[in-house]
Order: C-alpha cells, then structure tokens, then sequence
C-alpha cells in the first residue's frame, strides 16, 4: 500500500513538471486559437509558402522605382567622382541654418558617430578604430589628413566610398547631417593639436 | 404515565403497518432488487437525450457561439434562462433539508433525500452553462483568482458573474456534503444488508465505516443542524447573486431591487414543483407510497400555492411601480412584455406562474395527485417562461430603437436545453436505482411519533407509551 502511495506521488509530481527543450520553443496552451500568432503581416515575417502575393517568399517588399514618399526627397548627387566632387563644393549642411540648435546637432551627431563611425573611424577620428587597433581591417585614413567638407562627409555617408560602404540605411538624412557637423568638428580639433 | 404527547390534528406521516424493519426493507428494496425495463427504456431516453445535448456542447464550444440564436443585441438567452431555472430547481431541494429541519417539520423526512439529490443533480445542470457560454471556455478558470504568471493578475470582484462561480460552486460543494453526511447511515444499512461482495465493499466504501454510536449520532445531529444553519443564508444567497447579475444593471426591466427575494421565491416555487414532479413518480414506481404519502404532496402544494403567489405579487409590484416610477423605458418593458412580439411568453408565464398555483386553494384540487403532478410541470414551464422573459423581453427592445431585434433559438440552443434535461434525468435514474432514495434513518426516528400503527396504538391504550 505505501508503495502505491510513493509511486502515485512520483507519478502526480512528475505530472506538475512540463518536458520543454531549451533550443525550441516552448509548449503553448491554446495558441492556434487564442491570437498568439498574428493574422495580419508582420514587419520581416517570412511568408507561408503558396502565397503568391509576395515575391521571395519575404514580406518587405521593395517600392516601385522613381516614387517618392511624403517627408523625403532623393539625393541629387550621383555616385560617382563627378558627383563627390559636386558635393565637396556645393552641399551645403541645411542644419546650419539655426545657429542656435547647432549645439545639440553636434551632441547627436557625437552620439551617432560613437555608434556607427567609431568602430573603424575611432573616437577621435584618427583612423585609430577598435577594428584597426586589432588589426582586424587596415587603411582607415586619418580626417586631418584629407581636404573634406561637410558636403562630401554627407555624400560618403549617404554613398560610401570606395572600401567604405553606404550607411543611408541606417540613419536619416537629418542625423547624417549631423554626424556630419560633429565629424568636421573632429577634423578641426585634429587640424588644431 | 404517558411521556408523548402529540395533537391528535396530526395526521399520520407513515401509513401502513411498519415496524423499523419494514422501513428498512421498503427503503433497500429498489437498490437491491433490479431495474425493470420500464426503468431501461427511460434510461435510455434520458441517455440518448443527454448525449446528443453532449454533442451540441461540444459543437458550440469547437465552433463558436454563433451556432446559438444569440445577436448583437441579445447576448444571453437561452444559456442563462436554462442556468437560471436548473439553479431555481436546485433550490428546493436545499430548502426542504435546511429550512424545514430549522422550522422542525417531520414531513421532510420521507422527502429530503431524493430532494437533495434533485438539488445536486440540477446544480450539475446548472454549472454548465456559465462555462458553456463562455466564448472562450478553455480560459475559464481566470475566473478564479489564483496567483499567476501575467504579473498575479486578478479578477474583478465587482461582478455578479465572479460572485455566481463563487455562489454557486459553494452552493453545490456545502449541498454535496450536507446530502452525503446523511446518507451515511443509510449506506451502512445498505452495507450491512447486502450479499454480494462488490456490492459490499462499494457502500462499505461510501458509508465511511459508519457504526451507529451514540457519540456518532450526536455529532451527526449537531453536523446536520449546523448544516442546515449554514444552508439556509446559503441558499437564500445563492439565488439573490444570480438576481444580481441583473438586478445590478442598468437594463429596464432587470434594474430592479426586488429581484433577490423574488427569484428566491421563484425558486421555491419551481424547486417544489420539481420535487412534486419527481416524488409523485417515484412514489408509484418504487413503492414508497407508504412513506411519501398524499399529506407530502399536499404539504407541497401549499408551499408551491404560497411561493407561487409571492411570485404573483412580485409581478403586480413590477407592474406597479414601473407605472408609478414614471420611466418611459421602465414602462415601456413591460408594455413590451404584455403587448410586444414576445406576448405569449409573457402571458405563458402569467398563466402558468400567477393562476395556476392559485387552484390549490381548493382542498379537492391540492389533494389530487394527478392534478399535482399536472400543476408541477405547468409550473415548471412557467418558471423557465419567466426566466426567459425576464431575460429575452429586457434586452431585445431597450435604450436604443436603432438596436431593438428578435431572438429565436437554434437547434442548438433546443439540444442543450433537452440535453441537460437528459443529463439530470440520467443522474436521478441511476441514483434512484443505488442509492436509499428515503432518509430511513431520519424516517425511523417519526416512526413512533408520526406512525400510523404508534398513533393507533396511543389512540387505543391513552395511558401507555410508545
């Protein structure tokens, strides 16, 4: 009798644990029916085969060429020599326009720049980057040692140049604006040691 | 000298000849002998009623509440009318074992038992409903507040509906114990008379070893009173909280403040009638005629006349103060009750639930056991009508014109019904058929006072006892 006792236990006590793995996920109660999947598309979600009104199988989808969206405008320099040339001389930083908020431009751009730039560029602008310290990538020039503008900083932000790639994806024309402000300020401070 | 003394008004409530053993005979005879094929036939019935509702249930449930009669606007109609009136039957059966202990009527001997049952069984009823209503019914034991992973999220306890979980599921557990401390000695008689060996150690099993000490029957008598003190603010509670679910709004019609005691006198009033149903057949079909005698059915006649016009009076209350309150909605529900599309409803409760209980004024009709029964189930009708009523005729037509509809059942709304119909009958057919249907330990203690044989005997030698 004690026995079945012991063993009915073992038996109600292992019914209490749930058997989960940790590389799946775990088990749902009621999920097909209670909302825990979305019945609408979702920003990067991978689309059930047999649905043809995606193309690649992927939910973000690539606007029609030459369109162009309400708050954006597209950038008018070409991504050539020609065009870096155009910008080194005429882009201007429309950001200048108000002299008062400069301030603040250059705290988001010195923030923005220790996210994005710093990691090759280094803090200082030095070409002294973490990457280039530990020798993992080589040939990062120093600013003070090229004749840059804040107009041709923005064209290679927004087009990247030659082993530099393209970084309009990751931030918006204003925050390049500003990463250009605070880039030049850098320069500056290298030109001035 | 003689030491009992007892009106001789009284009538006896065990006719026929019976010694103790007799009693215990007529009790054990339905549990030991074997079931008729009448007793089949019904069963069947019952069962295939019970399984086809079964299949509705889990048709509703898999495929939604949409397969219901209910709209937009009537978002409760037959699920809580069908709740409503299994909780009001239940609660006769409460009621003869708690009130009438506590007001110390004999009668309810012979009558208690298979009237707790009654209770249990349309309590099982009634528990299915608020979860088979539910939209989601997997998620609801949210209803109870137990501490959980969603930060120890927490029900509500303003609502009526949380208070029905906690009423009810007390109500049924308290009448379960109740009926079960009874039924101990009545098993261990059972236990003791019987021959087979699995029948033995089955009651051996459900009697709890019960021996029939003087201690023991102290105690039990005490537990019983207890009990029934406990039961009887219970069952009063129990059928104001499911009022409140709404007598608490805002619909004219259901803001009321004499829902309480009259759903509770509606109750009675349905519950009775339900024991009448019941006991008038199982007194022919077990033969129990001797115990459950034309003075029970009368006794219960008066209760259903006297609950009946409570009720009756509830309703000319509600007419009156919706003319007197000057509420054009108030008034107009109930203009809508009596004239609206749903007239015969309304007028199908008036008749059955204002009129006919009014018959039993007359000696002849209340001492007639056909006409009782007839009564009984017309009584029935007119409750689960006035449920229905109150429920369909407040909320179809209200606030807004633009939102006024109809309400007419599915087949489904119809199999749920018919089904728990089946399920209760199910579970009384088998208990009449296992369980000691008569409280004979109760019955043998009236036995010497309330006897025919003992009252003849006493009538015959006045200067002895028995």
């Amino acid at each position: 009798m004690k026995k079945i006792y012991i063993l009915a236990l073992l038996v109600g006590g292992l019914s209490l644990t749930s058997c989960f793995h940790k590389d799946k996920p775990n088990y749902q109660y009621m999920a097909d029916t209670d909302m825990y999947f979305p019945v609408g598309y979702e920003t990067y979600q991978e689309i059930p085969q047999g649905n043809t009104a995606f193309k690649g199988n992927m939910e973000a989808q690539l606007p029609p060429e030459n369109t162009i969206k309400r708050g954006w405008m597209p950038f008018a320099y070409p991504n050539t020599n020609e065009g870096y040339e155009d910008a080194k001389a005429n882009l201007k930083n429309p950001l200048l326009a108000d002299s008062l908020a400069i301030k603040d431009h250059l705290k988001e751009g010195a923030a923005l720049y220790n996210i994005y730039c710093m990691v090759c560029h280094g803090s200082e602008g030095d070409g002294q980057g973490i990457l280039v310290k530990r020798e993992k990538y080589l040939g990062v020039p120093n600013y003070k040692d090229r004749e840059i503008t804040q107009g041709s900083i923005y064209y290679v932000i927004y087009h990247g140049r030659n082993a530099m790639g393209s970084y309009a994806s990751q931030i918006t024309e204003k925050e390049r604006w500003q990463v250009a402000l605070y880039v030049e300020e850098l320069r500056n401070k290298l030109l001035n040691k | 000298m003689a030491s009992h003394y007892e009106a001789p008004i009284r009538n006896p409530l065990i006719v026929g000849d019976k010694t103790y053993h007799d009693v215990t005979v007529d009790v054990a005879r339905p549990v030991e002998g074997k079931a008729n094929r009448l007793w089949w036939i019904v069963f069947s019935v019952a069962l295939s009623a019970f399984l086809w509702g079964l299949g509705c249930i889990v048709y509703t449930v898999s495929t939604g509440i949409g397969v219901w009669g209910l709209n937009k606007t009537v978002g409760w109609a037959w699920d809580i009318t069908n709740f409503v009136w299994w909780v009001g039957i239940g609660h006769a059966g409460t009621l003869i074992s708690a009130v009438l202990l506590l007001f110390r009527q004999k009668w309810r001997m012979a009558i208690n038992r298979s009237a707790e049952a009654m209770t249990i069984f349309s309590v099982v009823q009634a528990g299915i409903f608020p979860i088979i209503h539910m939209g989601r019914p997997w998620l609801a034991y949210w209803t109870m507040p137990i501490p959980n992973q969603f930060g120890s999220l927490w029900v509500n306890f303003n609502s009526p509906l949380l208070w029905d979980v906690f009423a009810i599921s007390t109500y049924l557990s308290v009448s379960l114990v109740f009926w079960w401390t009874g039924l101990l000695p009545d098993f261990a008689m059972l236990r003791d008379r019987a021959v087979k060996p699995f029948q033995k150690k089955i009651y051996s099993l459900v009697s709890f070893g019960w021996s029939g000490r003087a201690k023991d029957w102290q105690r039990f008598e005490e537990v019983s009173l207890v009990l029934a003190g406990l039961a009887t603010p219970l069952v009063l509670s129990v059928h104001t909280i499911v009022s409140f679910d709404f007598a608490t709004s805002v619909i004219p019609g259901w803001h009321t403040t004499i829902f309480p005691p009259y759903f509770v006198a509606g109750a009675i009033f349905s519950g009775f009638s339900m024991v009448n149903t019941l006991l008038i057949i199982m007194r022919k079909v077990s033969h129990l005629e001797d115990y459950i005698t034309l003075q029970h059915i009368e006794l219960m006649n008066l209760v259903v006349m006297i609950t009946g016009s409570i009720v009756g009076c509830a309703y000319i209350t509600e007419l009156f103060v919706s003319w007197y309150s000057g509420v054009e909605y108030e008034q107009y529900t109930f203009l809508n009750r009596a004239t609206g599309p749903y007239w015969w409803a309304y007028w199908m409760m008036m008749s059955c639930n204002v009129f006919s209980p009014q018959f039993m004024w007359i000696k002849k009709l209340r001492r007639s056991i056909l006409f009782s029964f007839c009564i009984s189930i017309v009584v029935n009708i007119g409750m689960w009508f006035e449920r229905f009523v109150i429920i369909v005729t407040s909320v179809h037509r209200d606030y807004l014109p633009s939102s006024w509809t109809m309400f007419s059942p599915t087949f489904v709304d119809i199999g749920v019904y018919a089904g728990t119909i089946g399920f209760f009958f199910v579970l009384f057919l088998l208990y009449a058929r296992t369980f000691p249907v008569i409280a004979q330990a109760e019955v043998k203690s009236i036995l010497k006072s309330s006897g025919e044989k003992y009252k003849k005997l006493r009538e015959a030698n006045p200067n002895n006892s028995h």
